[in-house]
């Protein structure tokens, strides 16, 4: 279980291990942290302290433990802790410190041992984090910056980041291309490529205006649906969503999990404020109290805002949850902590579910936090009562509907009602045709024994009706056997009186179900109470907690969350936090959120821990950017579109992407920005592209998803699974009709089978909870599957195809050059033109010697011949689709 | 064959990238791996390593994930069985203080002493026995980091943190691959699923990409993808391969610098020629009965792992660097019904495990081969009772984690046979001899390879970044022959 803790510690720097050289060594913020992190648990955490010696202040060093003072202030050699610290006796059976940091101890010892200030008089008054812990940045108030003045740059990014370049004898990279810039910023905010009229209209328009042509595609951009359908997909790999249970083998399927998938989706598209959008999730089903709303409002509208704010909190309902397949006591506190981790790095950007089994190793995080944080979420789990999955879904019909769907299912019920009588009636005709074959002297007791129910017959009766089976295995399953020894219909007519049951059934009004985040009104008193779990086992509960925001920030502001709230009849605690993150001056939400935004417009984020902003983080490269765009981000009224139009309109956004010796040596990692980040396809973006070049991309919103299945060889490919129940292959097929063509986000994500191209291209089968950041991997088997997988086979033959339409009765030059525009947006060079007509020369006429039949990736194998000049042009889309061309965004 | 000043003199009319990949195809450019600031070139050519001590080419290693109980497997402690119910004389190292007992435990299975060696081993592992003659098994494990992720951490990338590069990582980039037509780096995991931490038991971390493992998946198709689409066969295939190649390249140029292009190339060329050299390679069915049966391929219960440890050796036969096996989560976490759950993990791996030794020693590959056995901890000397059963109950109990002083054994690449190093105290709890740390296994490890540590680096954030962190590492003279 430990493990998951250390899932946001990838990014250890040196910046971490800094020390100090030039200022005098002080206990809090040179020496207390090595402490901290490997000693207090045993020496003053930790109920028994170990040999007396309490290592949390000075103080106590000196004071010492049952062997004499730990430390003499002047004499690092003389110092206990020091001769233990060296002979790696201490910490005990763990590794030896690190030379630096035992090193930094003698040093401060030697210096006189001094604190940056007097210490607590006891620890119990004393504030439970120094000075140093509550002073870091990112607990800090987020500072009103001033843009840079001087730099030469109009654009408030611009003069942030090029004063920075100054200071390293760097400058800007020129601006990137037309076609460069229409590439990107099409693929950055819509996830899809430009087309080539597309291409082309804007390099004319940029000749002319290139700050209006600029502008307005920006505004078509973000004004387009595959926007949110873009950037939707980033959130989504924060909440961690996916279509099944995951856990346990069986992971279940989520039916109504795609609903908050469209809930993301449209909250981007209409830039529902960021603070909304926060709050709807955490509390959705408090704000529809406030709003008093409910499945019964009066009007349309005020439903669907019902729907909308119930759907919201499917935020946290996210986490894998094994309960719908073992509903032990564990399982459910897995599924908590899970939410917790998915909270903790979507809003806090720290990895505060470190701290459940104890006090966070690395940031003044408590352990207290973490429960007290999750007492916030205790009313709506109640891992006491807990309900599973499926009953805890929230039906939206409303109370009419409701009356309405009751009194068809009577109507219904009438008709079964009237079947099973029929039946009955028939089997007894039947039962008396047979009857007729019996002797007449033994029929009574055929009879008798027949009708006498199956627990109650005589073993004398058992015995006389096998010895006439006909008349034995005559029952409701049976019964249709009969028609052709007697030329009946009755199996018919009882057939259609359970269609017509149905068909009744089906004017019922559709009852829509959400997979929400709810809790039951409870007084006050009836809150289920929360409790710190020692070393966060849940059959260890120890002390009581309530609700608050981290303790860390209670320097200068309120961190304590109310336990109820009188607005609604539910805790309000959900609310209470809402509230607070969103309340524009708490220091994480922004800064994380407008972080976020960065990474995925640069590659990287101004602090490139996107889910760390601890200790063992990194820190930001461009602190005073980071604020002001967090403020920049309020002011706005946290609207992400326009977060967007501000960083895309900066100079920085547009440069080039080239490197360069200088810029190599002096910046590798581009951290400064002299230049964009060349970028690989996400796996989501790389199978739309694919589509939309081939010109099948389906391009419907929202609704189910389209359904994932095993082949017969083990891939994971779109259809429908239609093994039999004992999980054989059936080898029957059934067209999707299209919906296969539909984009990736409507996918479904099903824990357990990740769509095969999505796993190869690094996309998150969200077994860890959510996914804070994707790695990007160039490993061999993508290049197996770009070069071998029937599917790209398949999209390369739509691509094919597309170029015979559109192409028809032109050259093959112009056919070729169709294809460069369509794949890359540019026209092949003359020497890539002759290249690929001989390619395509040579293919055609191998598939003139062979012919072959084009490809399918489930189905029946087609078997018509295809034309050798269809199949060349499928080994030239193919290739065009493989290369790194393809794959990457200048 | 041309010389490399004929190369650089007369260019053969190719271009500068041309002739550098020429050059480095035949191995007449100097070492590239060094490290410096600035655009560098990535690869997976074979580097002979600078000094000549290594004997060691390949490694195998068997990551048994959970923490085998050595104390009933391989490390006999009489004391236990002595207090056997009673309380524990001493302090005891809990991870779970849930499911905390000072009751020890002892061994339930009788332990022998096996081969010339005396080596012990108990009834759990009958076929690792036959080998005691062929490995060295070290008793006084130790990474002192009390749960799996963190110990797990410190045996794959020397440290107790996520997200640096493995062990096979830091040996592919520092020695290549000797076949070119198949992933240097190869992960085998389970059917039953990853072990804790998932892919970073096989990330490149930081390193380049070219470095990073490669999953080949435990069931059929172990690769996807291998066969092509009957309209991309032979020749046609060539073409398309050259074609996109020759695209591929020229964008790179157009791009310098670009380290993830380069390596796409590479991953491209060899995607191509593991479509019949992977296959080959996992074919197991060419395999002698004999061979199949050795390893339990035959048999349900060893199927599975035999099937994997058999084409471990298939890939270090065929120029493989370095190959993981990994037991699924969890297999070997036996917090509890270790009466039986034990037993069921080393029937599912003992016969495998056995047979991949003998078989690298009769093929003469093991003395250049490293195996490795082991999983991240140990366990502990007293029952662990999460279940709440009486005393005297042992159907229900388990035992707790313990990385102070644990057993693991290693075979091949110059590390001795026949013998035990070091050893935990009397109750199996904490290593008191000769102990080995993570970071000393590590350093033991490169030098069998023939590397040195503070040699084997990577600039990162201005500081050379090496698989061996510690100043305290230290290769283990006793372990090697």
């Amino acid at each position: 279980m430990n493990h998951r803790c250390l899932s946001g510690l990838l990014f250890l720097t040196a910046a971490t291990l800094t020390s100090v050289a030039e200022e005098p060594l002080t206990f809090e913020r040179d020496v207390r942290p090595i402490l901290k992190t490997h000693c207090f648990h045993c020496h003053g955490e930790d109920e028994v302290t170990k040999g007396g010696l309490d290592v949390r202040l000075q103080r106590f060093l000196v004071k010492g433990g049952k062997d004499g003072p730990a430390i003499i202030p002047g004499k690092p050699d003389k110092s206990l802790l020091v001769k233990l610290l060296r002979d790696g006796e201490m910490p005990k059976e763990k590794s030896k410190l690190p030379e630096k940091e035992i090193e930094t101890i003698a040093a401060w010892i030697q210096a006189g041992a001094v604190t940056a200030r007097p210490e607590p008089e006891s620890l119990e008054d004393a504030p439970l984090f120094t000075e140093e812990e509550r002073n870091w940045w990112s607990f800090q108030p987020v500072a009103r910056v001033a843009v840079p003045e001087g730099t030469g740059s109009d654009h408030p990014i611009d003069a942030f980041i090029s004063r920075k370049l100054k200071e390293h004898s760097l400058s800007f990279s020129p601006r990137a291309d037309a076609r460069t810039l229409i590439r990107r910023a099409t693929f950055d905010l819509t996830g899809l490529p430009p087309t080539p009229e597309e291409v082309d209209a804007f390099a004319v328009a940029n000749v002319k205006d290139p700050e209006a042509a600029y502008a307005a595609l920006i505004d078509r951009l973000l004004a387009s649906p595959a926007y949110g359908e873009r950037w939707g997909r980033h959130w989504l790999d924060v909440a961690g969503y996916a279509d099944s249970d995951g856990v346990t083998e069986k992971d279940l399927e989520r039916k109504h999990a795609w609903k908050y998938r469209d809930y993301v989706i449209q909250a981007l598209n209409s830039d529902k404020p960021f603070d909304a959008f926060v709050k709807e999730q955490l509390a959705g089903d408090e704000i529809a109290a406030l709003e008093g709303v409910n499945a019964n409002s009066a009007t349309e509208e005020e439903r669907a805002r019902y729907a909308e704010l119930l759907t919201a909190t499917g935020f946290l309902r996210m986490a894998p949850d094994g309960t719908g397949a073992k509903n032990d006591l564990l399982t459910r506190n897995a599924s908590i902590t899970d939410t917790m981790k998915i909270v903790s790095t979507a809003f806090y950007g720290m990895t505060i579910q470190c701290a459940e089994c104890h006090d966070h190793r690395y940031d003044p995080i408590t352990q207290a936090d973490f429960y007290e944080l999750r007492a916030v979420f205790q009313p709506g789990f109640n891992p006491v009562k807990w309900k599973n999955p499926n009953s805890r879904l929230v039906s939206l019909q409303t109370n009419e509907d409701k009356a309405k769907a009751a009194e068809v299912e009577v109507e219904a019920k009438a008709v079964e009602k009237a079947r099973l009588a029929k039946q009955a009636e028939f089997i007894q005709i039947v039962l008396e045709k047979e009857l007729l074959k019996v002797d007449e002297a033994g029929r009574e007791a055929v009879r008798t024994a027949y009708n006498t129910t199956v627990k109650e017959r005589t073993p004398e009766q058992v015995a006389l009706l096998k010895t006439h089976p006909t008349i034995n295995k005559l029952n409701a399953g049976s019964l249709y056997l009969y028609d052709s020894t007697y030329k009946t219909k009755y199996n018919e007519e009882l057939k259609a009186m359970t269609a017509e049951a149905a068909k009744i059934r089906e004017k019922k009004p559709v009852n829509e179900l959400v997979q929400a985040f709810t809790e039951a009104p409870v007084k006050p008193e009836a809150i289920p109470a929360t409790f710190l779990f020692h070393r966060g086992d849940p059959e260890s509960p120890k002390d009581e907690v309530k609700p608050s925001d981290l303790d860390v920030l209670s320097g200068w502001r309120k961190t304590d969350l109310p336990e109820s709230l009188d607005t609604v009849p539910t805790s309000g605690r959900r609310l209470a936090l809402g509230d607070t993150l969103t309340d524009g001056t708490h220091p994480l939400l922004a800064r994380v959120m407008v972080n976020r935004v960065w990474m995925h417009h640069f590659g990287t984020g101004l602090v490139k821990s996107v889910a760390d902003f601890g200790f063992l983080g990194e820190k930001p490269t461009h602190p005073e950017l980071l604020d002001w765009l967090a403020q920049e981000f309020v002011n706005s009224g946290w609207s992400l579109k326009e977060l967007h139009r501000l960083i895309l309109s900066s100079d920085t956004w547009q440069q080039q992407s080239q490197r360069d010796e200088i810029r190599d040596e002096i910046d590798p990692d581009n951290l400064l920005l002299s230049r964009q980040s060349k970028r690989r396809l996400e796996a989501e973006t790389l199978r739309d592209s694919l589509l939309a070049v081939s010109g099948k991309l389906n391009p419907a919103h929202f609704g189910e998803p389209v359904p994932v299945m095993f082949t017969e060889e083990g891939q994971v490919v779109i259809g429908i699974d239609t093994t039999d129940t004992a999980g054989r292959q059936t080898g029957k097929f059934l067209s999707l009709e299209g919906q296969e063509f539909r984009r990736s986000i409507y996918i479904q994500i099903r824990r357990s089978r990740p769509l095969d191209l999505f796993a190869a291209f690094d996309a998150p089968a969200m077994t860890y909870a959510n996914c804070e950041i994707r790695p990007v991997t160039a490993v061999s088997p993508q290049s197996l599957l770009l070069m071998n997988n029937i599917g790209m086979r398949e999209h390369s033959q739509y691509f094919a195809q597309r170029l015979e339409k559109e192409c028809a009765g032109k050259s093959t030059e112009e056919t070729i050059r169709h294809a460069w525009k369509l794949a890359y947006g540019r026209n092949p060079s003359d020497s890539e033109l002759s290249e690929a007509s001989d390619f395509l020369t040579l293919q055609t006429a191998s598939y003139t010697v062979e012919p072959t039949t084009l490809e399918r990736l489930s189905g029946p194998a087609s078997t018509e011949i295809a034309s050798p000049h269809l199949l060349g042009l499928t080994a030239l889309t193919h290739a065009l689709l493989s290369t790194n061309e393809f794959l990457y965004i200048d | 064959m041309v010389t490399r000043r004929e190369i650089l003199e007369r260019g053969y009319g190719l271009g500068a990238i041309a002739v550098a990949s020429l050059l480095k195809e035949q191995g007449l450019l100097a070492n590239p791996q060094v490290a410096g600031s600035g655009p560098q070139h990535f690869d997976l050519l074979p580097k002979p390593p600078a000094h000549g001590f290594g004997k060691a080419k390949a490694m195998i290693s068997m990551f048994m994930q959970g923490g085998p109980s050595h104390i009933d497997m391989f490390d006999p402690k009489p004391e236990l069985n002595r207090l056997d119910g009673k309380d524990f004389p001493g302090e005891v190292k809990y991870d779970d203080a849930a499911g905390a007992s000072s009751e020890v435990m002892g061994s339930p299975w009788a332990f022998k002493k096996h081969g010339e060696s005396g080596m012990d081993f108990s009834e759990l592992v009958p076929n690792m026995a036959g080998i005691a003659d062929d490995i060295t098994m070290i008793r006084s494990m130790h990474t002192g980091v009390n749960n799996h992720g963190q110990s797990i951490n410190a045996l794959h990338n020397g440290t107790a943190l996520t997200g640096r590069p493995t062990l096979g990582s830091w040996l592919t980039y520092g020695l290549g691959a000797e076949n070119k037509n198949l992933p240097a780096y190869v992960a085998l995991t389970d059917p039953r699923g990853l072990p804790v931490l998932g892919v970073d038991n096989f990330t490149n971390g930081w390193l380049p990409s070219v470095y990073q493992g490669t999953v080949i998946r435990p069931k059929e198709p172990r690769i996807l993808n291998l066969d092509p689409p009957k309209s991309l066969k032979g020749d046609a295939q060539h073409r398309y391969l050259d074609f996109v190649e020759r695209l591929n390249r020229d964008h790179a140029d157009q791009r310098p610098g670009e380290t993830e292009l380069e390596a796409r190339i590479q991953s491209f060329e060899l995607a191509a020629r593991m479509q019949v050299a992977a296959k080959e390679a996992l074919d197991i069915n060419q395999e002698s009965e004999a061979t199949l049966r050795m390893y339990g391929v035959d048999k349900k219960e060893t199927n599975d792992f035999g099937s994997r440890c058999l084409i471990a050796r298939r890939l270090v036969e065929r120029g493989v660097r370095f190959v993981s096996i990994f037991t699924g989560n969890q297999t070997w976490d036996n917090h509890s019904s270790i009466l039986t759950s034990l037993p069921a993990a080393c029937r599912y791996v003992d016969q495998p495990a056995a047979a991949l030794v003998m078989d690298l020693k009769q093929r003469g590959l093991l003395d250049s081969t490293v195996v490795h056995w082991g999983g991240e901890m140990g366990r502990l000397p007293v029952i662990q009772n999460r279940s709440g059963a009486k005393k005297g109950d042992r159907k229900k109990v388990g035992r707790d984690h313990n990385t102070y002083g644990f057993s693991m054994w290693v075979a091949g690449g110059g590390f001795k046979a026949g013998h035990i190093h070091g050893a935990t105290d009397e109750f199996g709890h904490h290593a008191v001899e000769d102990v080995v740390n993570h970071y000393d296994y590590h350093a033991t490890l490169l030098h069998l390879f023939g590397l040195k540590p503070d040699e084997l680096t990577f600039k990162r954030n201005g500081t050379d970044q090496s698989l061996v962190q510690n100043d305290e590492a230290r290769v283990v003279e006793g372990l090697l022959a």
